[in-house]
């Protein structure tokens, strides 16, 4: 990996997210033209970002596919959604409707302090490592990788959107949470607060965008991609790779888990969809199409294809579907490092097609 | 109780005397134009005729009775005349005739009303032509069973064409037998109960603890519970039968699903994520062949399920071996882009199936073949629908049993999913042996659809969470093995069930996943691992 100081694309990435950030704070004290309603979609796509960058960095740079990264998500987005309704409900005087709905007058005990937004952070640091730390653990112990390892978190995901879809264990059930009214004091639809938001989301991407890149470019990192390109070696060597594994997982579980604290306040709603073992998947996909492998292939693939998803999801609903499935043939046929290899292409020769297929490609 | 017996004890000598001889016709018309008590001695009378008299002296005491009840029985000099559907008819030789000006119509007393009325319905019970005036001849007998001769519902049920009716009757005898006065009949009922061990027979059972007969008959009360310890022990054999049975279809289903995905995996180390999609694939065609035989060739709809075995089979094979050669044959060495591939095909099938036919569920004719069940012992009913997919699940594994260790392919196949390198040295064509396993096991997928259609709602969405499920099911057997995969189907199949009715399905699903997982510790090769070096 090349030296940060030298990587040029990496600068022109963080500059133009820290540009962003910048462009919507200003607009938040004069109006630049930025609708709440755009500067709201900027902040899920960042929020979106940071949770692809979070496989990237255990998929492109470790080798281990996660198809349930959903489910780290899913606690970040639970976590930080009890915490909204807590105060929510301080102002209307009442418990979540779902909870009156199962004739409950009083929080359980679990809910008890989530108001406290610190100890709401550290439930959902502690709730992701525990359920990261122990599913690693015994995974990577008993050397549990490729294509198991990818379906059995699909089926870890797909479990826990099943206990979530039950109405009884006071996170929802179907239905979810919503209804959130304030943040840190603050309504939450007003359109000053939205613009927040974005740019927290924002400068949250471009801070883990930063510290991914500083951790790969240290000795970790270099082991990271040793583990990746040979780990019968290194262990041969002797260099135990459960703790390194187990560490970048866990390392990712908890970005995944900010994302998803980032994405719930922004949409205004979680439920148990967001578990779908569908979504899951479709981030290993933006992954895929960004690039594997490169934390800017990770921050455009997860930007674009949820871009085109936002529009195409208004304009032609059933087009969708047909296009992701075309797109992800295509990246996985023609450009097996994604929409980096397209820059690649341009800035060698025309014909560079032939070439890519013969170097070296990530398993 | 006391007026009860003595009832009884007439009713028993009024049967008697009409069982030796012939009826004597003239002297129960004597007796109805007769005061009180001979008329209700001729109820009785009509009564044993419908008990036990011959089908020409029911069919001439039936008019009588029912114009006793409707009071158009005259009474006069030359005998009595009935006024019944056919007219006015002498009711001893049946003649036409009017009834003399001097003539009266016997009034019943209350008493007596009841005894006639028995009467009147006990004769209709045998004799009447019309379903629903025999139904409710016995919800009339229902009220005073107890009091009627047995002998009466024997053969009412027996000469019963109707099969409802048949059962209803001999549930009021029966109920009729369990409270009659004598502890003999009673215990002899008992018995008869127990033949066949359910819960409605314990419901009819246990309330008689509470019976006064239970605390003072030591003969009765043994009779009881040992009755109830041979019902309950029925029911909980019955229940066992039925969670093994219950396991075992929903196994042959998690069989069905995963045997395909267990060949593709075991030779080529891909998950075809689009496994689900083609099990869904699988139930469209079986549906397509239901409509065309509809269309064309009506006397075999019913059949449909037997003629679209080889369609769904080839329809899903092709599909299969066009993603072989289009897709996967670029990707074998790098299987986790293989997932995301074969994810967006699950996809677009999904997507293209909907556009074409709609989300809506797809109409299933029910064959007769799949239909009902024979109830065996308890609450077990051995159903037809599950026999299918059991059977369907059978023949499944002993045709690709057969294809993978009788036939050259298999052996290449074999070959190729133990030592890829080493059996492309010898010669295995190895690339057409991965396609035509790939088409053998999406084929294997059409057949898990065909065999779901008719139990499973058939939409777009069906295949889906099935890769799961399957997964977990090849994991656990072993990558390769089809014993490991019939042995990891039984076991998933049976906790499943097992676990279900105690804490619930996403329980089961939550502790089957957490058990593979932990189990993946004890030996992440699975059950029936090939022998091999380890990673």
């Amino acid at each position: 990996m090349k030296p940060l100081a030298s990587d040029h694309p990496f600068q022109i990435l963080l500059a133009v997210v820290l540009a962003v950030a910048a462009l919507l704070a200003v607009s938040m004290v004069t109006p630049l033209g930025i609708s709440a309603y755009l500067a709201n979609a900027i902040g899920q796509l960042a929020a979106f970002a940071v949770l692809a960058l979070a496989l990237d960095l255990i998929w492109g740079y470790l080798g281990i596919l996660s198809l349930g990264h959903g489910l780290f998500f899913g606690i970040g987005g639970y976590v930080v959604a009890m915490h909204l309704l807590r105060h929510s409900s301080e102002v209307t005087g009442r418990v979540p409707d779902f909870m009156q709905f199962m004739g409950w007058s009083s929080y359980p005990f679990y809910w008890a302090g989530l108001d406290f937004f610190p100890y709401a952070l550290l439930v959902a640091a502690v709730v992701t490592v525990l359920i990261s730390g122990v599913f690693g653990y015994v995974s990577f112990r008993s050397r549990v990788d490729g294509v198991y390892f990818a379906i059995i978190t699909q089926a870890l995901v797909y479990v826990a959107m099943l206990l979530m879809f039950r109405n009884d264990t006071g996170f929802g059930g179907n239905n979810g949470m919503t209804g959130f009214l304030v943040l840190f004091g603050w309504p939450i639809g007003g359109s000053g607060v939205v613009i927040a938001m974005a740019v927290v989301s924002v400068l949250l991407l471009a801070a883990v965008l930063l510290g991914c890149r500083l951790l790969l470019g240290s000795n970790f990192g270099v082991l990271m991609i040793a583990t990746r390109d040979d780990e019968v070696r290194l262990r041969t060597l002797g260099y135990e790779t459960l703790r390194l594994k187990l560490a970048v997982w866990c390392l990712s579980a908890l970005i995944a888990a900010l994302a998803g604290m980032l994405y719930v306040p922004q949409v205004g709603i979680i439920n148990p969809r967001l578990l779908s073992p569908e979504l899951s998947l479709e981030i290993a996909v933006w992954v895929a199409i960004g690039g594997r492998g490169h934390l800017i292939g990770a921050v455009i693939g997860a930007m674009s294809v949820n871009a085109l998803k936002f529009w195409l999801s208004a304009a032609a609903p059933e087009l969708w579907p047909f296009i992701l499935s075309g797109l992800i043939v295509l990246v996985v046929l023609v450009f097996p490092n994604g929409l980096v290899d397209l820059a690649k292409l341009k800035l060698t020769r025309p014909m560079g097609i032939k070439r890519l297929a013969s170097e070296p490609e990530l398993r | 109780m006391r007026r009860l017996f003595l009832i009884l004890l007439f009713l028993s000598a009024a049967v008697g005397s009409s069982t030796a001889a012939e009826l004597d016709r003239a002297e129960l018309i004597d007796r109805l134009c007769g005061d009180a008590a001979a008329l209700g001695e001729a109820g009785r009378s009509l009564m044993g005729v419908a008990a036990e008299g011959s089908t020409a002296d029911r069919a001439w005491a039936a008019p009588i009775a029912r114009a006793m009840m409707d009071r158009k029985l005259t009474c006069d000099g030359a005998g009595a005349v009935a006024i019944t559907a056919d007219g006015s008819r002498d009711a001893l030789s049946g003649a036409p005739r009017t009834a003399a000006e001097s003539g009266r119509s016997p009034l019943l007393s209350l008493k007596n009303r009841s005894v006639f009325e028995m009467a009147d319905a006990a004769l209709a019970l045998r004799s009447s032509s019309d379903l629903g005036r025999r139904a409710a001849a016995l919800r009339t007998l229902e009220r005073q069973a107890v009091t009627l001769p047995e002998l009466l519902f024997e053969s009412a049920a027996a000469e019963e064409s109707d099969p409802v009716l048949r059962a209803q009757i001999s549930a009021v005898a029966e109920a009729a037998a369990l409270n009659s006065v004598d502890p003999a009949k009673r215990i002899a009922a008992l018995q008869r109960i127990a033949a066949t061990p359910d819960r409605r027979a314990l419901a009819k059972v246990g309330p008689l603890t509470k019976d006064p007969a239970y605390a003072a008959d030591p003969a009765f009360k043994g009779a009881v519970d040992a009755t109830v310890r041979k019902i309950e022990r029925g029911i909980k054999i019955g229940d066992v039968l039925a969670t093994l049975y219950n396991g075992l279809s929903f196994a042959s289903i998690l069989f069905m699903a995963a045997i395909g995905l267990a060949v593709i995996f075991g030779l080529m180390g891909v998950i075809n994520l689009a496994q689900g999609e083609l099990i869904m694939i699988g139930a469209y065609a079986t549906w397509l062949v239901q409509e065309a035989l509809q269309r064309f060739a009506p006397a075999l709809t019913e059949y449909y399920l037997i003629i679209a075995a080889p369609v769904a089979f080839l329809v899903t094979a092709t599909i299969g071996i066009a993603l072989e050669a289009v897709l996967l044959r670029h990707l074998y060495r790098r299987p986790l882009m293989s997932l995301l591939a074969t994810w967006a095909v699950s996809l677009f099938l999904i997507n293209i199936v909907r556009v074409t036919f709609g989300t809506q569920n797809l109409n299933l004719v029910t064959p007769f073949y799949v239909t009902g069940g024979v109830p065996v012992i308890g609450d077990f009913i051995f159903t037809w629908n599950r026999m299918f997919a059991i059977a369907f699940a059978a023949v499944t594994l002993g045709l690709t049993w057969s294809l993978i260790r009788l036939t050259p392919l298999g052996l290449n196949i074999r070959a190729v999913t133990q030592n890829r390198t080493m059996a492309g040295c010898i010669g295995i064509p190895v690339r057409r042996v991965d396609m035509l396993a790939f088409g053998l096991g999406s084929g294997l997928a059409g057949l898990a659809g065909l065999a779901l259609a008719p139990i499973y709602s058939v939409n777009p969405q069906m295949g889906q969470n099935f890769i799961i499920d399957s997964f977990m099911v090849v994991v656990l057997g072993g990558v390769g093995t089809i014993v490991g995969t019939v042995v990891a189907a039984l076991g998933i199949g049976q906790v499943n069930v097992l676990i279900e009715p105690l804490w619930g399905a996403v329980a089961a699903k939550v502790i089957v996943l957490l058990m593979i997982i932990a189990f993946l510790q004890w030996r992440p090769e699975g059950l029936f691992a090939i022998k091999g070096r380890r990673k």
